[in-house]
């Protein structure tokens, strides 16, 4: 199927809702052909854009649930997508990027971009993100927020402000508290330091900000089972936190 | 090569002293004629006058003579009794002492007041040339032109045939001509590398005598007088041109004639041969600018080559990662040596750029407030692709009090995975590697320790170098030898440093070391409302 001449690709993969759908935005056919391959696996629809014009376009016609955007676009920044898409969708976009900074990729997720994946990713690896972002997109409440949520052992109760592991409670302070419901309200995305500080202490500046690794490994020592080797919370260097479930 | 003189030249001496004697023998024959008629006053007024008119004219010299020539003429021809040097009224006397010291005293003062107002002209024509020569060295575009119009102004001012300048040049550790500028067709200084180097690294001043070899002088540029007088016969004459103590050229000078300098050339010749190397060290200081600026160039030439080469390679290297990961589906165990490779070689030109980056100090660090934990968990987890069925063991004393460092997370991260790496590379597949963590001072240490076949003596220092790769170590160990190099390099740009000591019981130990932080107690926040 060919929407609007040869500008955009539309593959048909196996039966979905409409809504089912990821937009890959690259202009390198043969990245758009392994993305779209490895994709079929999900069991989604995927469009194609070679442009960022034509990607912008594109997710304004098709309204899709995820966008895959690689940053060297040809006719526009990849920044300037981000921005332009986030201005009126809450679409999840999973970054691919090749050679840039970790001061990019900040820029980027805190443009709008939920998650980024550096060339050459693993397939796999690239899988677990777009499966962790779809789960987020799919679900219209913060996880958590009903239910008690059930991570590697770890129950985390939003509603009640309650954290165990097999049935014993932890007790976190305020802040980790903050830190660790920030998390779960963002399951599976790259939050940068600035996210972070904003969505716990108001964007608010000062020692928290010098010390929120220091909160994040006083965390650690609480949730994880090992916190030399954490499951939950991972560290991006430079960049962020992402907090999902152990892939394994 | 003289310029005016307050004394009248030698070969004129003589001419105005006889027409001068005259102009006193006719005063006397007119005072001699109307004597009967004349008072004693009169007279000594005339002869004043001659006197005053004769020094005025032609300076003290000749004032004092005819001074005592209208002393004698007065006292023979006018005073009584005539003919005689006798004097009859010893009132006389005195009028004659009195007419003495005038004339005298008189020539003394025209003198001084001549020679001061030749001083002054002299120095407002230092002050115009020199003004001339710094406007026009200013006004020189290029550093080259500047030097040349130094040595035009020097040749002008000092008359001379010919006038050179040499530069030398550092990286060369050479000498260059950078100004000549020459009368007329004539030979140039004879070139003596060692003695241009003698003369300008011992400031020592070197003559040429006509015809003859330059010999160094014992006279440095304050002595540039006292050398021409002890080399009297210099035709040809170099100076040490330095600033600030370091001697950065030569200044030649050639003559027809043997050189003389009066007070004020030599004077002058010592303001223009500093003037001479400012201009020098100005070209010494564009050519060294513009060498910079190429070796700059060619730097960042360098990294945009290595970073489109990195950026180019990725994207080929994704859909290879990619279309082995599916054709793992058909069972073929080849597809994870894809996958494997496929990572080496982005690994490889990674190692390429961060060296290259590192070089240059083109590399960003951010130290912050990091965890120890944190820096040796993300460690971990970088290299749990490249561990395999090795085993890593930490041992991390789980103090109440997080330790925590000042350090660029992204930087040490790298740092350690590299030491990790390293570790299983050589390490033996049943013996785990060790990480360790210990507090030294104002450092953090952190270990890491394997039973691998150690490293001899000889070879620890040069370990560290780039792409060099441990003799006789195990032939199925891969990598070109960046990573020990690389992790030293990344800890040393935030003021740490990676360290090796051979392991007891086997095997090596490499520690990598930051700098340590001391933070207060973390107060925490109010608890916040509950969504």
């Amino acid at each position: 199927m060919l929407l609007n001449g040869a500008r955009f690709t539309v593959t048909d993969a196996e039966a979905n809702t409409p809504a089912d759908t990821i937009l890959i935005i690259d202009d390198e056919v043969q990245i758009r052909r392994v993305v779209r391959n490895a994709l079929s696996d999900v069991g989604v629809r995927v469009i194609e854009a070679a442009t960022g014009r034509d990607g912008i376009d594109l997710a304004a016609a098709e309204r899709p649930l995820l966008i895959v955007l690689d940053l060297g676009l040809p006719d526009m920044p990849g920044i300037s997508v981000c921005t332009e898409i986030r201005a009126w969708s809450s679409a999840p976009i999973i970054v691919l990027s090749a050679r840039h900074s970790d001061a990019e990729k900040v820029t980027l997720l805190d443009a709008g971009a939920d998650d980024y994946v550096t060339k050459p990713f693993s397939t796999a690896e690239f899988l677990a993100r777009v499966r962790a972002q779809l789960r987020r997109a799919r679900i219209a409440e913060y996880p958590g927020a009903a239910d008690p949520l059930e991570i590697d052992g770890l129950v985390i109760d939003v509603a009640r402000r309650l954290v165990s592991r097999s049935g014993r409670t932890i007790h976190l302070t305020p802040t980790e508290w903050d830190l660790l419901r920030a998390f779960v309200r963002h399951m599976g995305r790259t939050l940068t330091h600035q996210q972070i500080f904003r969505e716990v202490w108001g964007g608010g500046a000062g020692d928290a900000q010098t010390y929120l690794r220091v909160h994040i490994a006083n965390l650690r020592r609480k949730v994880e089972q090992d916190p030399v080797r954490p499951r939950l919370i991972l560290t991006e260097p430079s960049v962020g936190y992402r907090f999902d479930r152990p892939s394994s | 090569m003289a310029i005016a003189s307050t004394d009248p030249p030698a070969e004129s001496r003589w001419w105005p002293a006889a027409r001068w004697l005259l102009v006193v023998a006719l005063t006397t024959g007119v005072l001699w004629l109307t004597r009967d008629a004349l008072d004693k006053a009169h007279m000594a007024l005339a002869f004043l006058l001659v006197v005053l008119a004769g020094s005025a004219r032609h300076g003290r010299r000749l004032g004092f003579a005819l001074a005592v020539a209208c002393f004698l003429c007065f006292n023979f021809f006018l005073l009584p009794p005539y003919h005689t040097f006798r004097v009859a009224d010893p009132l006389d006397w005195a009028v004659l002492a009195t007419f003495l010291i005038t004339g005298g005293v008189a020539a003394q003062l025209l003198y001084a007041a001549q020679r001061q107002t030749l001083i002054a002209r002299q120095r407002a024509d230092e002050i115009d040339r020199l003004s001339v020569l710094g406007a026009e060295t200013l006004n020189a575009g290029r550093a080259e032109d500047a030097v040349v119009a130094i040595a035009e102004v020097i040749k002008a001012t000092l008359r001379l045939v010919r006038c050179e300048i040499w530069m030398h040049g550092p990286e060369t550790n050479g000498f260059i001509r950078v100004a000549d500028v020459h009368a007329r067709p004539m030979s140039p200084l004879p070139f003596d590398e060692r003695l241009f180097g003698q003369v300008m690294d011992e400031g020592l001043l070197a003559v040429q005598p006509g015809g003859a070899e330059a010999v160094l002088t014992r006279h440095g540029l304050e002595g540039l007088g006292a050398a021409l007088r002890e080399h009297g016969d210099a035709h040809g004459l170099l100076i040490p041109l330095r600033v600030r103590g370091d001697g950065v050229g030569i200044l030649g000078l050639v003559d027809q004639s043997p050189m003389r300098l009066d007070a004020g050339q030599e004077r002058f010749a010592q303001v223009l041969s500093y003037y001479a190397a400012l201009a020098v060290e100005r070209v010494q200081l564009v050519a060294d600018a513009e060498r910079m600026h190429a070796l700059r160039e060619a730097d960042r030439l360098r990294e945009a080559v290595l970073a489109g080469v990195s950026h180019d390679l990725r994207t080929p290297l994704t859909t290879i990662k990619a279309l082995a990961y599916e054709l793992r589906a058909t069972g073929d165990e080849r597809t994870y040596l894809i996958e494997e490779e496929a990572d080496r070689l982005n690994a490889l030109v990674a190692d390429l750029l961060d060296l290259s980056r590192l070089n240059a100090g083109a590399l960003p660090c951010n130290p912050v407030i990091v965890a120890v934990e944190d820096l040796i968990g993300t460690a971990l987890q970088r290299v749990a692709g490249a561990q395999g069925a090795r085993e890593i063991v930490t041992a991390m004393g789980m103090a109440d009090t997080i330790p925590v460092g000042r350090f660029d997370p992204g930087l040490s991260v790298r740092a350690l995975v590299n030491l990790l790496e390293n570790a299983l590379k050589y390490s033996p597949e049943e013996a785990p590697v060790e990480v360790r963590f210990e507090r030294e001072g104002d450092f953090l240490a952190v270990a890491v320790l394997d039973r691998g076949p150690g490293v001899a003596a000889e070879e620890a220092a040069r370990m560290f170098e780039p792409f060099h790769r441990l003799p006789g170590g195990p032939p199925d160990v891969r990598g070109v030898g960046l990573g020990l190099a690389i992790a030293r390099r990344l800890a040393e740009v935030q003021g740490g440093a990676v360290r090796y000591a051979a392991r007891p019981g086997g095997g090596s130990s490499f520690t990598l070391v930051l700098p340590a932080a001391d933070i207060p107690e973390l107060t925490d926040a109010e608890p916040s409302p509950t969504t």
